[in-house]
């Protein structure tokens, strides 16, 4: 049975950063996404948070669930009906500089007819006593086939330059 | 007709799919002596991403040893890591140690466990080849300690250095690796 | 250094009507299998794995998860079921497991688990199971009668190192 995990696209910001990354017109044919990211956005401050938006879907169709950590403590938050998802703090301007977001998220039976789980897992290092990793549990509540993936920074106005997306297709058998 | 893939930010460094993107690299299983150090040396420069999977169990005489993760023979104090854990007692909490010689995911069950049993890891690194990024790692592992302690950890590590990485080693805090310990290396392209 | 393309595909299982277990057992020749799980089960359940039809006191997991309100983690030891997700209702909800070194015959069997659902909690595992057999077949179980219900897509994959 043939390999599988296709690199569908790749994205990185250039000199003026990206205001976000989106990938559109994903292709039906694979049967779950795997969305890979390491970014980092210009808000003045030491951590940003990143943001994920489906097919363009801007209302309260969002749930998420998370455990998460900030070097220190476990703590647990959650949205119901929100209109966007949560999936990981972004280091800024005052984090330790070149530090990136190592971030996946899975999108399983991400063209099929029932809503869309997807499963989140991020880390922002910072070489301080505080960074922050996330294990999150999402819902997008749409039985439609995702075709557009939107990323973009809680705050801050762009990724900046060096923050990189990629997107892969994974079929089953 | 396949709708043709639109990607939009500032800057596009390229759509063409690439199948089969996910490769195995090299792999290195400890013999019967033990090991005290596991080395991925002139990893290519062919890929985005990096992933170990790992089982491994040391040799100290204790339930638990650490493993320290240094990339490129670096083992000066330009590593960081953070640590989410829970354990089967019931407490979760967090961890932090900054300015370190290396990246310890801990973790690492030790010879007074039953024969057999290993702890399971897996390791990300994003954007390796990447000259402009300092490199961080993100691990999930942990262990089931027969009747006793145990310990899941989602972790974070980072190495403060913008070099490509063309070497990982892992070694153990305190003893040596014991024998079926297994690393492997796979790459992502991107 | 060897260098392969690997992650393959071996079976996947969609359910046409409500079970409450699903069966692999064909899957030589990888290092690690990966279970990818669209999942919806009923409520209030966990899920679990067995190998080799094992429902021996052999499995200890260990968990973290967040609620939404608080962290928390434990552990079930010794028991029957190695323990890779909890749903606290019916939604769909994504489960991936990573079963390590599966053939070898002298290490015991490890897996990590990323589960729950957005309505309920985020939870993930490690666990083991107490044996040196070589895992020749793999039982993706709900803790209820038919449990895992239909349109429920689960994919086992296999990994080979080089």
């Amino acid at each position: 049975m043939a390999n599988t995990y296709t690199l569908i696209a790749s994205s990185t910001a250039g000199s003026g950063g990206a205001t976000d990354f989106t990938f559109s017109s994903i292709p039906n044919t694979y049967t779950d996404l795997v969305l890979e990211f390491s970014v980092r956005t210009d808000y003045t401050s030491t951590f940003d948070g990143c943001l994920l938006r489906i097919n363009g879907d801007t209302g309260a169709n969002y749930t998420i669930r998370n455990v998460r950590g900030n070097g220190s403590g476990a703590t647990s938050a959650s949205g119901s009906g929100v209109t966007n998802l949560f999936v990981g703090s972004i280091p800024g301007v005052n984090a330790t500089s070149s530090t990136f977001q190592n971030a996946a998220i899975y999108f399983p039976n991400y063209a099929g007819s029932s809503n869309k789980s997807l499963s989140i897992d991020s880390v922002s290092e910072n070489n301080n006593t505080t960074a922050y990793a996330l294990l999150a549990a999402a819902l997008w509540s749409s039985t439609s086939a995702i075709n557009t993936l939107k990323l973009y920074p809680e705050v801050g106005t762009v990724f900046v330059q060096y923050s990189t997306a990629y997107l892969y297709g994974v079929n089953n058998a | 007709m396949s709708p043709i893939l639109g990607i939009m930010a500032s800057s596009i460094s390229g759509s063409k799919a690439v199948t089969n993107s996910y490769e195995s690299i090299a792999t290195v299983t400890v013999g019967s002596g033990g090991s005290s150090t596991i080395t991925f040396s002139s990893i290519p420069s062919t890929y985005k991403h990096l992933q170990i999977r790992w089982i491994g169990r040391s040799t100290r005489s204790l339930f638990v040893d650490g493993s320290i993760v240094r990339f490129n023979g670096d083992s000066g104090s330009n590593y960081s890591k953070h640590n989410l854990y829970g354990t089967g007692l019931g407490s979760v909490g967090g961890e932090n140690s900054t300015s370190q010689t290396g990246i310890n995911l801990g973790d690492t069950i030790g010879a007074t466990a039953t024969s057999g049993n290993f702890t399971p890891g897996v390791i990300d690194i994003l954007d390796y080849q990447n000259t402009s990024k300092y490199k961080t790692l993100k691990a999930l592992q942990g262990y089931n300690f027969d009747s006793n302690t145990s310990v899941i950890g989602f972790k974070s590590g980072l190495w403060m250095s913008t070099s490509a990485i063309t070497s990982i080693t892992i070694t153990p805090e305190i003893a040596n690796y014991a024998q079926y310990s297994s690393f492997a290396l796979y790459g992502i392209k991107g | 250094m060897a260098a392969g393309s690997t992650y393959t595909p071996i079976a996947t299982t969609t359910l046409g009507s409500n079970q409450t277990s699903v069966t692999f057992n064909s899957f030589s020749g990888y290092t690690d299998l990966r279970l990818v799980c669209a999942l919806t089960s009923s409520a209030n359940q966990n899920n679990y794995i067995q190998f080799n039809g094992d429902t021996g006191s052999n499995y200890s997991s260990t968990y973290i998860q967040g609620d939404g309100t608080s962290a928390a983690s434990g552990r079930a030891s010794g028991s029957a079921f190695g323990f890779v997700d909890y749903v606290g209702s019916t939604a769909q909800h994504t489960l991936t497991i990573d079963i390590m070194n599966y053939s070898n015959s002298t290490t015991w069997k490890t897996w990590l688990s990323r589960g729950g659902n957005a309505g309920n909690l985020t939870i993930s595992y490690v666990g083991v199971w107490s044996s040196t057999s070589a895992i020749t077949s793999l039982t993706f179980n709900n803790g209820t009668g038919s449990g895992l219900l239909t349109g429920s897509q689960i994919t086992l994959y296999g990994i080979a190192a080089a």
